[in-house]
């Protein structure tokens, strides 16, 4: 089973433990410039706060990108060979999520690979709010699956007392779904 | 002498803005054994400076700002994201400082400066870019007149970088409100002592800092193996919860109940209103989501969105707890919204909420009770709760229109257009006290008046310890308690980190001694930088005396010695004798002579 990095931006405050759990295990410095995980944060028009992180593509577009091949894969994590790597960057700027990094002192980008020699990823162990999770990859997708269909339904809630206490309950009206539109959908 | 072989880069950036050089200066081990870092770099430059100038006007050229992250800040452990700005204040023409959290410091530090002071004025109103070694003064008159939310992305535009850091001045800053801020991080704030309003003397409108350099730790494995059972720790507490969820609001629940919470200007302590203004409330309609400031497990930070009503689309990082009470019960508004309104107002003009809240209530309370006239307020009446009012002064506070116009003078400037306010304007030494009252608690009262920036509640927050045990604490015990939270309170400014994880969630003080000596490689323990603490605290003593403080200058608001007439400490008043022999014991035992000068050698 292979299990990749997922992001709940929802969750996350912006402290950027993450970027310092990878910079001191993974380099060994103090230096949140080092970490192969970044927190973007935009204010105030959305409020916005997300770790962007290698997502470990199947079709690596940064493993097309590079002119040497100095990017490969094992066990499905995509790794860079540092002796074949000639900093430059065309696999940082092909990443469709700008999830490689930059730093001046090191020639090769930074890029996550799950922390894959030491067992597991260091900032989701460390993320305080529980935004960062590591999980099986046929899990992702659930998440958004369920909200959809929940969505989807026309939901009601009725409230009623068992054993002296209010309750609440919902269900689906599927009564209401007569008004759906033409196409056969609310939305 | 010991050597540090970790948390400082042994330099400060001097910065002259007049004339548009600057000039690194190197530190040694003597510096940093004396001043640690953060606050006590910046004491030791400004005692410097003042030794050169003599007096100073705090909004002249001469006068310094001293920017210092400490040797903690940025360092892998919880809440180290603070940052302090220190100068000779223009609220109290005294030592001043204020520290801004979230991430600017850690940037400031990775440029590789332990301390950046500034004098001078520049011609044009300009920001300050320090770019790593780069350092250039940008003109930017285009900025004039821009809050602190737009000027913190146009300047991230302009250089191109969505990551840099800036730390601001909004318009009561470049119209030198005595309590204008500095903001970083769309809404962190240096909200104290007028450090927005020395900015803007200099025609400093931000600092933009941009830095990749490793911080230096001595002892990269023991601070991870100290600071994960740190965050282990943290995350197990039974009110991290709580703390993730509320912040500081929580805190309004807890001054009710403990009838220390401002209501009507100080006039109350306790408000039949309160639930309108706490936390439940913000969770159960306005808060849309969490923030932190570096490294910080606890996101004491609320964002907050007015959802309906006449400050729909209102967003704001806050309130927390200072400012929901002086926005909210002090000034007797109930609706959560208009704290929102405030807040946001505040946070972009760059103004100080406590401060704000402290002298409209003031504005609202002389009013009332005819000290004020109808002509004093342009002819436009003003109540409790009048939101759209209290709006339209704070604009007129930042933009020093009207009546506004005095109000952004401070204490200071308001008793000397409106002697007759003395008796309910509640400051020491210029400094608008902050939203705990102080009656029911008189070691409270002596933090207040001993505090030497003025009435600040983080100088020494000792009024929960005594409401809650210190019935029976003789003169000694409340004197003691004081001095030794003034020492160990100082020491997280040093430190560049962020008191919460300790005097919130109980985190031991020890953790701190033993992480900075794994971050400079060498053994201190915690009575070892208690003492240095002590010396910072000696030494702003002797700053303030050189300008004139003494002992006339260290007494709590006179409110203080008029009893509560409500709530749960009615009848609760700080006894006049009590605080006397207070004054003269802390003296005694702080060493310093009968007018509060310290017999020390300040060098």
């Amino acid at each position: 089973m292979r299990r990749k990095i997922a992001v709940v931006p929802e969750r996350c405050s912006g402290c950027r433990v993450c970027e310092m759990a990878c910079a001191v295990h993974r380099q060994r410095i103090n230096n949140p410039k080092k970490a192969r995980i970044r927190v973007t944060t935009i204010y105030p028009h959305p409020v916005v706060r997300m770790p962007v992180v290698c997502n470990q593509c199947k079709d690596a577009k940064c493993m097309s990108a590079c002119p040497t091949d100095a990017i490969y894969k094992r066990n499905g994590v995509v790794r860079i060979r540092h002796d074949d790597c000639i900093g430059c960057h065309a696999c940082v700027d092909a990443c469709p999520f700008g999830a490689m990094y930059i730093h001046p002192d090191i020639d090769v980008p930074l890029k996550c690979d799950l922390c894959e020699d030491n067992g597991h990823p260091q900032c989701v162990k460390m993320c305080p709010t529980g935004a960062i999770l590591f999980m099986p990859e046929h899990v992702f997708g659930q998440a958004h699956r369920l909200n959809n269909v929940l969505s989807y339904t026309h939901m009601k809630e009725i409230e009623y007392t068992e054993g002296g206490k209010p309750k609440r309950l919902h269900y689906a009206d599927n009564n209401a779904a007569e008004g759906r539109d033409g196409k056969g959908s609310r939305r | 002498m010991k050597k540090h072989n970790g948390g400082y880069f042994r330099q400060i950036l001097h910065v002259d803005m007049t004339r548009g050089t600057s000039r690194t200066e190197a530190i040694d081990d003597e510096f940093i054994e004396s001043y640690v870092g953060g606050r006590g770099f910046a004491i030791k430059l400004l005692w410097d400076n003042l030794e050169k100038n003599g007096t100073l006007d705090p909004l002249g050229p001469e006068n310094m700002l001293v920017v210092a992250a400490g040797p903690l800040t940025g360092v892998y452990l919880p809440s180290s994201g603070k940052n302090s700005f220190a100068s000779i204040s223009p609220a109290t023409g005294l030592f001043g400082d204020s520290s801004m959290g979230g991430g600017f410091g850690v940037e400031l530090r990775q440029a590789g400066y332990d301390a950046v002071a500034i004098v001078g004025r520049a011609e044009q109103l300009s920001y300050l870019l320090i770019d790593d070694d780069r350092i250039s003064i940008v003109p930017c008159p285009e900025l004039k007149g821009k809050g602190n939310l737009e000027t913190e992305g146009k300047i991230r535009d302009m250089l191109g970088d969505h990551d840099v850091k800036v730390a601001s001045i909004g318009v009561a800053g470049e119209n030198l409100v005595r309590f204008a801020c500095v903001t970083s991080d769309w809404s962190r704030n240096a909200g104290r002592t007028g450090i927005g309003a020395v900015m803007g003397s200099k025609n400093i409108k931000a600092i933009a800092v941009r830095g990749h350099r490793d911080l230096p730790v001595a002892n990269i494995d023991k601070v991870i193996e100290i600071s994960e059972q740190a965050y282990k720790e943290l995350g197990a507490h039974d009110m991290m919860d709580h703390w993730q969820k509320q912040g500081l609001m929580g805190v309004v629940d807890y001054a009710n109940v403990m009838g220390i919470l401002p209501t009507y200007n100080f006039r109350d302590t306790h408000w039949e209103k309160s639930d309108s203004i706490n936390g439940k409330t913000m969770l159960a309609s306005h808060k849309i989501g969490n923030t932190a400031c570096f490294g910080c497990p606890m996101c004491c930070g609320n964002i907050n969105l007015v959802k309906e009503g006449k400050w729909a689309g209102t967003v704001t990082e806050g309130p927390e707890y200072e400012t929901a009470a002086m926005l909210g019960s002090n000034l007797g508004v109930d609706n959560f919204a208009s704290i929102l309104r405030g807040n946001h107002l505040c946070d972009d003009l760059g103004m100080d909420t406590i401060s704000t809240g402290n002298l409209i209530a003031v504005v609202i309370e002389g009013y009332e009770k005819d000290l004020l006239t109808l002509d004093d307020l342009d002819g436009k009446p003003i109540t409790w709760g009048d939101d759209d009012r209290i709006m339209e002064l704070i604009e007129q506070i930042a933009k020093c229109e009207s009546i506004g116009a005095t109000i952004a003078l401070g204490a200071k400037g308001v008793l000397e257009r409106w002697p007759q306010l003395a008796p309910i304007v509640l400051h020491v030494k210029g400094l608008e006290q902050s939203a705990y009252d102080c009656r029911g608690a008189s070691s409270m009262a002596l933090a207040y008046g001993t505090s030497d920036i003025g009435a600040h509640h983080t100088r020494a927050w000792t009024v929960g310890k005594e409401l809650e045990m210190g019935a029976d604490w003789d003169i000694e015990q409340k004197v003691d308690l004081v001095i030794h939270h003034q020492h160990i309170r100082s020491l997280f400014d040093m430190f560049g980190v962020c008191r919460l994880p300790w005097i919130e969630l109980g985190f031991h003080e020890d953790f701190y001694a033993k992480l900075y000596s794994a971050v400079v490689g060498q053994q201190y323990d915690l009575e070892d930088l208690l003492g240095k603490s002590q010396h910072m605290y000696d030494m702003t003593r002797a700053i303030n005396c050189k300008l004139g403080a003494a002992r006339g200058d260290d007494y709590p608001p006179p409110r203080t010695f008029i009893p509560v007439h409500s709530g749960p400490l009615a009848g609760k008043v700080c006894d006049k004798e009590d605080y006397e022999r207070m004054l003269a014991l802390y003296y005694q035992k702080r060493g310093w002579d009968e007018q509060g000068e310290p017999q020390i050698a300040c060098n």
